[in-house]
């Protein structure tokens, strides 16, 4: 078998070649590894937690509305320790640049990168650059990876029975703004990606409120990311078309070109299940911050497998984890 | 000379008053001895000079039973006194009970003779009729294990009940007014209404204009007469789709083309829905606005004592749900799924155990296999292990091979929302209760993301069954043809082997082996299953040229989301590649502005046929051209064609008619041109067809004419679904097969 697009796409597909790490001897130092899949690994060091995590961005096209490769690059890792419940601290940086790329480009990337961190008060710390001949790379691939210390760790597998599930803002915005610039698609309004540092507003939540477990639902989107925290809980997930919050740019981008704005990729947005009695409460913290004032609760949880939505049009559905592509199923 | 034997019945021999047959015989053969039921066969042992022609009678059955075979062993012992029924006994199931049954002529005649005992009686039933199948919770079949339990029968009717000369003689499903299950009508608001006669009341309510929810066999019908039709449409939403209606047969007899052979099936004991050609086509449109009309005549008791109080001639009764989602089977589902929906619900307290929708048939072809036809027992050795077929995903039945016969489940639907999902679940554990096999081998559907793929993966988790996935068409191939063919397959989707949707096939072969040797053109679906709610998208994908972006300009579509689906095709960007044959014809339909919108499944294509009707065609250059070894037929000239003659005159009616008709025959004759040619280099002389789009009576009859021509016989299967209610089954010949390898 060969690698395939699909299988970095975040569906299933993806699954065969995290299988491949199975192989893997050791993956835990301690607290929680690899083996979890969570957003980042914790390892207990001297009576702290501290929480370790990386990820490696190609996004295309390198500057985008709402962003850029370099803005995503520091917020995936800020936003993956956050998911932790971790507060980060200090990022690595690992460029791989094409030969001939441009160097003021990369000053803007920088920029923007620093612009992120200072946001969230956190340093970049180290750094590595390789630079591959032309044709090798297609112009620049950016890997970060952070720490974190988490005084309360947050899991993606501890949805309880009775909780309210509530996303911090709208969906699909980064998925339908990358893919419009990339495509070069005129929507009449232009959609702006959502990707921020969330670790700012999550811990305002953590201070007042409890989590039961959180996910940024970036690769695969929100239903990649509410069929993962029903299936690693054991819970079955019920939601509410109506309450789900979607620009309607988006919704009608997504008219336009059947793709599901459930299943793209949101950089700024989190997942949690609360206890029902602190939804209304934690709910108004996150709308007090200037990310998360389109939260809204959307869903809850019961007993059973499975995340289903109640459609506006009175229907049940599934909402099914995305393969990587859309395959067409109507007769 | 005294003669004895130990007799083994195996069959359909339950249900269908086989008992009380034994009974009889034996009585009048001056045979000794029982008779019993095991599982699901009878056993007697018989003692008497005229022991063969009693076996000989026995041959005969009863008009319900299917006698697969009479065993019979040596038996020992002295003969009783007498003969006699015995309690029933456990055992293997390799029959089967039969499907529910329309109330018979003689229980119709009792329902409606003065002074007796089933004067007015809307549950009446005998050996010969009622339901079956959705009363019953296991066998063997006795009214203990049926919803007729918690009734037990008065003294009167335990009478008739042990009276061998009585046609209720051992009849489960014997009751009365004083004993059996009783109506009840209930106001939209839940209220029960007092009344002495449920039925006259609803007849007049009906007669006043209002919509009725009625429990009848298998689920829940939405009823209401012909001048409701408007307002029962914008309850349910539903402003397209045909309505079936229930009928005296005089007046579809006045208003349809109706054959012969059509009237005896209408009135059968399936009394299925029979899709019939109106006689003036454009007649009768806030029913149907098709050329078609969906007709059945009553078959319960209940129905024909509506009907007695009822001045109109039809009513309107569509099963009681949302499409693609299972009918209302219990009276809470119904109070809370038809709140705003119905004014009144008349209801019986007879439990339905297992859902069983109305069956439909056009031309005699089953559209839907449900009651009357369901479950459907197929004589076909497939090995020795036992093979569930979980069925695709859209107009979906199960199958269970077991011991040599396959049972095909009752429509289930669109299995693509939990409530469908549930009911899959739950049918195929009604059928692993009934036949109570040791599944050894699963297959299922091909395409990944189906839920009916997903539980085959997770029963063979709890069973350890083998997993088999079977393409979708080569599926529908050996649900039609056993033997080495070329296969037609002509349909809206299917997952392809290779990870296109496939649609428009044409294999060589037998299962489980077959070769592609033909296919439409594979073109663009710009968004995906967008593509299939907006037909005028399909257009687009497969002429993406100035002339089809001017035409979409002059219907609703804006310059800014054109220039959109321009660079979606352009750019490939989530444009899937089909083959599909009803895409084609969606394109068709949208060209010709017949459909611009699908809001039931298949209606594009439905339209696009009823526009055809009574237009004949002309004949058009057949565009073949190869792709690889396979022969391929190129749609988008086709459709080029007849864009080119639809833009010459676009306001033209009967023009577009003629265009339509042309499209559809000359689309089919180039399918059977290249299985005819298939055929003759495989050295292959049967031509087997099946999918969807085989419904379409021009396209099925020019494929069968172009085959005929040519020297081939053409196998189409008239015993299941063409649709995609043949996939379980399909998949269950297909799986079979390939483990006897
Ligand atoms: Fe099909
Ligand atoms: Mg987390
Ligand atoms: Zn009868
Ligand atoms: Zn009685």
């Amino acid at each position: 078998m060969k690698i395939s697009l699909m299988h970095g796409a975040g569906g299933e597909v993806m699954g065969e070649v995290v299988d491949l790490f199975s192989k893997i001897t050791n993956t835990n130092a301690g607290g929680i590894g690899l083996e979890a899949l969570d957003d980042g690994a914790v390892i207990p060091i001297g009576g702290k937690q501290v929480v370790f995590t990386t990820d490696s961005h190609v996004v295309r096209p390198l500057f985008f509305p709402g962003g850029d490769i370099g803005r995503i690059s520091v917020c995936g890792t800020i936003n993956d320790i956050t998911m932790m419940g971790g507060k980060p601290l200090a990022l690595s940086c690992g460029l791989i640049v094409e030969e001939g790329f441009d160097f003021e480009i990369l000053g803007k990337i920088v920029e923007s990168m620093d612009h992120a961190l200072c946001e969230e008060n956190v340093a970049l710390v180290t750094g590595d650059t390789k630079v591959m001949e032309r044709g090798a790379l297609d112009q620049i691939a950016i890997n970060t990876a952070g720490i974190g210390v988490a005084d309360t760790i947050i899991r993606d597998n501890g949805l309880k029975p009775g909780d309210a599930i509530i996303v911090s803002g709208t969906l699909g915005d980064h998925g339908f703004a990358v893919l419009a610039s990339r495509e070069e698609f005129d929507f009449a309004d232009q959609i702006v990606s959502d990707v921020a540092p969330l670790s700012g507003m999550v811990h305002s939540v953590m201070k007042s409120g409890t989590i039961h477990a959180m996910k940024d639902p970036t690769r695969g989107g929100f239903a990649s990311a509410i069929n993962e925290m029903s299936k690693k809980s054991n819970v079955m997930i019920r939601i509410s078309e109506e309450n789900i919050p979607i620009r309607s740019s988006v919704r009608s981008a997504s008219q336009l070109l059947g793709i599901d704005p459930l299943e793209v990729a949101n950089e700024g947005k989190v997942v949690m299940g609360v206890p029902a009695e602190e939804a209304d409460s934690i709910l108004q913290i996150l709308k007090r911050h200037r990310y998360g004032r389109d939260a809204a609760i959307i869903g809850t949880v019961t007993k059973g497998q499975g995340v289903i939505m109640e459609t506006e049009a009175g229907g049940e559905r599934f909402i099914e984890p995305p393969m990587g592509d859309p395959v067409p199923r109507v007769c | 000379m005294p003669k004895q034997g130990y007799i083994i019945i195996r069959g359909i021999v339950q249900g269908v008053g086989f008992r009380p047959f034994v009974y009889a015989r034996a009585i009048a053969h001056s045979i000794h001895g029982s008779v019993w039921n095991t599982g699901s066969e009878v056993r007697i042992n018989a003692w008497g000079n005229n022991f063969d022609d009693f076996i000989e009678d026995l041959k005969r059955g009863t008009p319900l039973s299917i006698i697969d075979s009479i065993e019979i062993h040596p038996l020992s012992g002295s003969p009783p006194d007498s003969f006699s029924i015995l309690k029933s006994h456990d055992g293997i199931r390799t029959g089967l009970i039969p499907p529910d049954i329309a109330t018979c002529p003689e229980c119709v005649h009792d329902i409606f003779t003065q002074g007796g005992r089933y004067e007015g009686y809307f549950a009446t039933s005998c050996v010969n009729c009622g339901p079956r199948y959705s009363i019953i919770k296991t066998l063997p079949y006795d009214r203990e294990r049926t919803a007729m339990d918690i009734f037990p029968p008065c003294l009167e009717c335990s009478d008739e009940y042990s009276d061998p000369s009585c046609r209720r003689h051992h009849a489960q499903t014997i009751a009365c007014e004083l004993c059996g299950p009783v109506l009840m009508l209930h106001t939209g608001d839940r209220q029960v209404i007092n009344v002495s006669n449920p039925i006259q009341r609803t007849a007049e309510l009906l007669e006043q204009g209002n919509i009725v929810a009625i429990r009848g066999i298998g689920g829940f019908h939405i009823a209401c007469i012909g001048e409701s039709s408007k307002e029962l449409k914008n309850r349910l939403g539903r402003t397209e789709q045909p309505f079936a209606i229930m009928a005296r047969k005089e007046w579809i007899k006045k208003e349809t083309m109706i054959s012969h052979e059509e009237e005896e099936m209408l009135q059968s004991e399936i009394s299925p829905i029979v899709i019939l050609d109106k006689k003036n086509s454009r007649a009768h449109d806030h029913i149907s606005s098709l050329h078609t009309l969906g007709c059945m005549v009553p078959y319960t008791g209940l129905h024909h004592l509506l009907f007695s109080h009822l001045k109109a001639p039809y009513l309107i009764m569509t099963s009681a749900n949302a499409p693609g989602y299972p009918m209302i089977t219990t009276l809470n589902d119904a109070f809370v799924k038809l709140t705003g929906i119905v004014d009144y619900y008349l209801t019986h307290t007879r439990d339905i155990v297992n859902r069983c929708d109305d069956s439909v048939i056009r031309n005699g072809y089953i559209i839907r296999l449900s009651r009357g036809f369901a479950p459907k027992r197929t004589k076909i050795f497939l090995g020795e292990k036992a093979i569930l077929g979980t069925g695709p995903e859209l107009n979906s039945t199960v199958t269970l091979y077991t011991h040599g016969f396959c049972i095909t489940s009752p429509h289930i639907g669109n299995v693509r929302n939990p409530g469908t999902y549930g009911y899959l679940k739950e049918t195929i554990a009604c059928l692993r209760d009934l036949m109570q096999p040791d599944i050894s081998i699963i297959a299922h559907d091909l395409h990944p993301q189906f839920l009916s793929t997903r539980y085959a993966k997770e029963l063979s988790e709890v069973t350890d069954a083998v997993l088999i996935p079977v393409q979708h068409h080569q599926a529908h191939i050996a649900a039609t043809c056993q033997e080495e063919c070329i296969g037609i397959a002509i349909d809206g989707v299917g997952y392809g082997s290779d990870g296109t949707i496939w649609g428009g096939e044409i294999f060589e072969g037998s299962a489980p082996e077959y070769n592609r040797v033909g296919h439409l053109m594979p073109v663009l679906m710009p968004g995906g299953d967008l593509a299939t709610t907006w037909p005028e998208r399909m257009l687009y994908g497969i002429l993406p040229d100035e002339k089809t972006k001017e035409l979409l300009l002059t219907r609703t579509w804006t310059e800014k989301d054109l220039l959109i689906l321009e660079k979606q095709v352009s750019r490939r960007f989530n444009t899937a590649i089909t083959t599909s044959t009803g895409r084609v014809l969606d394109a068709a339909a949208a060209l010709l502005g017949i459909c611009r919108k699908k809001t039931y499944d298949g209606e594009p294509a439905m339209k696009l046929e009823s526009a055809a009707f009574g237009s004949s065609p002309d004949t058009w250059e057949i565009p073949l051209t190869r792709i690889g070894e396979a022969q391929v037929l190129d749609t988008q000239s086709l459709l080029k064609k007849a864009r080119d003659l639809y833009l010459q005159n676009p306001f033209d009616t009967s023009a577009i008619k003629q265009i339509a008709a042309s499209f559809q025959y000359n689309l089919a004759r180039g399918i059977a041109t290249i299985a005819c040619n298939a055929g003759a280099s495989a050295g292959i002389n049967t031509i087997a067809l099946s999918g969807g789009v085989a419904y379409n009576e021009m396209i099925r009859k020019t494929i069968g004419d172009v085959a005929q021509q040519n020297g081939y016989t053409l196998i189409v299967n008239h015993d299941m679904p063409l649709g995609d209610g043949c996939i379980s089954f399909g998949q269950c010949v297909f799986a079979g097969k390939k483990d006897k390898l």
